[in-house]
């Protein structure tokens, strides 16, 4: 940084796109040939059905387990009794609406030089929180940043969509990103588990698999969508340069050659291959949403990929 | 090894600084752009691969700062000159001794005689071996060095550039004795001359000191017409009118017409055509020139319209002679033969006093004291004593003499111009004594009787006799000698004025008082000439009107005068191929003998040279970064 960078005031960063702007009404079209969308995919399934690994009060037996006093005497299964001479309790499935969180990443690598994957992750949160409001899901939305959240209270039907529109259009990139420590607060407030949709460029120094095992350990069913943006690995650079990181103003001096800018193609793609490839193993649904794709085409592979609703 | 450039406590000064600085250059760290990443650690991922070869790459590094130090020694080697030593000890010392005469001028090559030489001297020089040394000097009518003694071929080139060449012949000998010492204790040298061959030998022939004298002879043509003299007068008893005359050489080997023009002020006022032998001169006389006030151009041309070889001499210049009105007085009891030759002069004020009544107020330019001689008074002017007596005159008188004449007088004297004194008789007068410096103009066996001289810085001229008491108040001679002594007081001349002679030191009147005067030359060029016992003295070069300013504001004095070349011997152009100086005929020089020059700097440099360009490639194939 040079010197009259150094006096000349910090420029701000850029500006949220507005919410007019963000999800116009064109947006908003296409929110409803999604959730039409989704009925189809999920076609003969009735809502509020989902099975919760939750045993309780349900319909439908799950198990057995040894009566103990106190238990509810109803709940006893007399016809084992008869049979095996034992006190059994039924257990049933438990049936509950499920909770639908959306974690979208706010660091600064997200809005980075004014790339889209800001913007993209918004209309991607915006569109699936629409799909399952429509499916009377609980959604909660929250952003991380500097291993804080930021939190829109959990709701459901479609008519909230404009709460999560106000929401996502209020938030702005910056800070570092620290996903262990944001997912380990979440997971900490958010008893109730449920889908636990990440969305991030998962440009994390600490490593992107901390944020997913935390998903993973603390219970929940974590969906990766993995922000990506082609163009930070082509960066039109030329001769020495010092490289800054913009989330935590790590430097490193660099010689740009052609050689280099190959070699951080290929590591890059790398990275990439490094999440898909622990997402498979550890049967993390993943979803790698390129920002010159089209939103809703992102949205639509999500839906036939399955994993989000089922 | 010998090194020939800068001294050694230099290089050193120079090489370490410019190393430090190197240095410093390099232990700087280098400041780079900063460029904002989204994720620092995938270049981390990068470079980390190169982190493995960070050895080889500070290798590389200082492979650079070695590669940047190995440049600075090499320029500082060439700074040095380095030189094999057994190159020096066999160079050769050339002297190039370039005719720079007027017959130079010639067009016979082309375009001129000195462009050729010019190119001959050139071609040397580049020839010149990697320890030969060369000094260019111009020959002129005083041979001058334009170089230093110099293995430097730019520099050398340069001053051949500068010769150029003059209207005035070449001192061959001054330039051979100048070659010879600055050959002086050089081994291998040599003289080359560069000429037409159109030079006078050396007598006596100098000693060359050993050095090899050589001849590149240039010139093709001897086709020439010249004017050799050119002058213009007033006719001593009528100078209102004008005569010119102009002598004409035909230095060709064929019958020539030519056609030679008068100008008068600029504008044709005669012309007439002329055939003239070959080798032959031939006079030509103007009478009673008119048309021309101020200026007299000559131009001669062969009749055909063919131009000649050498145009320098075809022209000569010459300026009518001033004429004002001279104020002479007269001191004398009566004298009718001193009254009448007066009277023939119409451009004199002539005032008579008698003895008593002197000195009357105003200033003359001339007194004739008639029989006496008062203290002469301030501006009498120039002083004339007819038959002065024992005391008072500027020279003592001798003894009595009678029946004189004059048997020897100076015939070059302005006095007697035009006279012949030889047969005048005299009845009686007195032998004079000139004093220290005084001129005996006339004098009969007896003793002097015509005496000029200077008194107190007033000329003066004495005549031991009464003129009435001799016939020579009956003969022509006699108003002739009363104007002359006039004339040659007030400077108002009768004789053919011929311009001054280029080549030659001029020495130019100027009015009392002046210690510098600035000199107008032909080529509109102005240059401060000094002034010596009231002359300008000036070394005149070129053909044409000059223009001499003296003075200062309140009294400034201009003085116009002409210089021609008028010189036989120039203009006999006819080239020589040979020279002989003391029976030795100078062979032709070897061009290029020297071969092609060894100097080391030269390829060290372009060593330097090489290792940039080799530098940059790796630079900006990011091999050395």
């Amino acid at each position: 940084m040079g010197l009259l960078d150094f006096l000349r005031p910090r420029k701000a960063a850029p500006a949220p796109a507005a919410s007019s702007e963000l999800f116009d009404d064109e947006f908003q079209r296409k929110l409803e040939m999604l959730a039409l969308v989704s009925r189809r995919v999920f076609s003969g399934r009735l809502r509020a059905e989902r099975r919760s690994k939750k045993k309780g009060s349900g319909v439908e037996f799950a198990d057995h387990r040894d009566y103990v006093p106190g238990d509810d005497i109803r709940s006893v299964d007399w016809n084992v009794y008869h049979r095996f001479g034992r006190l059994l309790v039924r257990l049933y499935e438990e049936e509950e609406d499920l909770s639908i969180y959306f974690l979208l990443d706010c660091s600064a690598s997200m809005g980075f030089a004014g790339s889209q994957k800001f913007d993209q992750a918004r209309r991607l949160v915006a569109s699936l929180a629409y799909v399952g409001l429509a499916n009377l899901d609980r959604v909660t939305v929250l952003a991380m940043t500097e291993g804080t959240l930021e939190r829109l209270p959990t709701t459901r039907g479609k008519g909230r969509i404009f709460t999560v529109f106000r929401f996502l259009s209020s938030l702005l990139p910056g800070g570092t990103t620290d996903l262990a420590e944001s997912l380990r607060e979440f997971a900490a407030q958010h008893k109730r588990r449920g889908l636990a949709l990440l969305v991030s460029d998962f440009y994390d120094p600490a490593g992107f698999e901390h944020g997913i095992n935390v998903l993973r350990y603390e219970g929940f069913e974590p969906y990766v969508i993995h922000l990506v943006d082609r163009r930070e690995a082509k960066p039109e650079l030329d001769g020495d340069v010092l490289v800054v990181d913009c989330e935590t103003g790590d430097e490193r001096e660099v010689t740009v050659t052609p050689g280099v800018l190959t070699r951080l193609g290929s590591a890059y793609e790398q990275y990439l291959g490094d999440i898909e490839r622990y997402c498979t193993q550890k049967r993390v649904p993943y979803l790698a949403a390129d920002v010159t794709l089209p939103f809703d085409e992102i949205v639509l592979r999500a839906l036939r990929r399955g994993g989000f609703l089922h | 090894m010998t090194f020939a450039g800068l001294p050694l406590a230099w290089l050193v000064g120079i090489g370490t600084s410019a190393a430090a600085a190197t240095v410093l250059l390099y232990i700087l760290k280098l400041r780079r752009r900063p460029v904002a990443v989204a994720f620092a650690p995938l270049w981390h991922r990068v470079l980390g691969d190169r982190d493995a070869s960070r050895l080889f790459s500070k290798l590389r590094r200082w492979l650079s700062l070695a590669l940047q130090l190995l440049l600075l020694a090499l320029l500082a080697l060439a700074l040095a000159d380095p030189r094999p030593t057994h190159e020096l000890g066999t160079g050769r010392n050339l002297v190039l001794l370039i005719d720079a005469s007027a017959s130079m001028q010639a067009t016979d090559e082309k375009p001129t005689r000195l462009d050729a030489a010019k190119n001959v001297a050139k071609s040397l020089v580049r020839g010149l071996g990697g320890s030969d040394r060369a000094l260019v000097v111009a020959m002129g009518a005083v041979p001058v060095p334009l170089s230093t003694m110099s293995d430097e071929a730019t520099d050398l080139v340069a001053a051949v550039d500068r010769v150029r060449a003059a209207d005035t012949r070449a001192d061959f000998g001054r330039a051979l004795e100048l070659a010879a010492d600055a050959l002086h204790g050089l081994p291998n040298g040599e003289i080359v001359v560069l000429s037409d061959g159109v030079l006078a030998p050396p007598e006596p022939a100098p000693d060359l000191g050993g050095a090899a004298l050589r001849f590149a002879p240039v010139g093709k043509s001897g086709r020439n017409l010249a004017i050799t003299a050119f002058s213009v007068r007033r006719y001593p008893l009528d100078k209102s009118r004008l005569e010119v005359m102009a002598e004409l050489a035909n230095l060709d080997g064929a019958r020539a017409e030519v056609e030679l023009s008068l100008l008068g002020d600029g504008a044709i006022i005669d012309s007439e055509r002329l055939v003239i032998e070959p080798g032959a001169k031939l006079s030509r006389f103007f009478p009673d020139v008119g048309g021309a006030r101020h200026a007299l151009e000559a131009r001669v041309r062969y009749a055909d319209g063919h131009a000649d070889a050498l145009p320098a001499d075809d022209h000569a210049y010459a300026l009518v002679p001033e004429r004002r009105r001279a104020k002479v007085l007269v001191v004398t009891a009566g004298n009718t033969y001193l009254e009448a030759a007066l009277l023939l002069d119409e451009y004199l004020d002539v005032t008579d006093v008698k003895p008593s009544q002197y000195p009357p107020t105003g200033a003359f330019d001339a007194t004739i004291f008639d029989g006496v001689a008062p203290p002469p008074a301030d501006k009498s002017g120039g002083l004339v004593y007819l038959n002065p007596p024992a005391t008072g005159g500027p020279v003592k008188l001798g003894k009595a003499i009678a029946g004189f004449g004059f048997d020897t007088w100076d015939k070059k004297s302005p006095l007697l111009r035009f006279t012949a004194p030889g047969d005048v008789q005299v009845a009686s007068g007195h032998a004079l004594e000139p004093g220290p410096g005084d001129k005996v103009v006339g004098a009969s066996d007896d003793g002097p009787i015509l005496v000029a001289g200077n008194r107190s810085g007033r000329p003066f001229v004495v005549l031991g006799f009464d003129p009435r008491q001799s016939d020579f108040v009956l003969r022509p001679a006699w108003p002739l000698f009363v104007l002359n002594a006039i004339d040659s007081f007030s400077e108002s001349d009768t004789s053919y004025v011929s311009a001054y002679r280029t080549g030659e030191v001029w020495r130019v009147p100027v009015p009392p008082g002046a210690h510098e005067a600035e000199l107008a030359t032909p080529d509109g060029s102005t240059r401060a000439v000094p002034v010596e016992d009231g002359r300008a003295v000036t070394f005149g070069d070129r053909a044409g009107f000059y223009r001499l300013t003296s003075g200062t504001d309140a009294a400034r004095s201009v003085t116009e005068f002409a210089a021609n070349l008028s010189d036989l011997d120039e203009s006999r152009i006819l080239p020589q191929k040979k020279l002989t100086v003391a029976s030795h005929e100078a062979p032709p020089p070897a061009v290029g003998s020297g071969g092609v020059r060894r100097e080391l700097w030269l390829w060290l440099l372009a060593a330097v040279l090489a290792l940039s360009v080799l530098e940059w490639i790796t630079y900006h194939r990011r091999v050395t970064v």
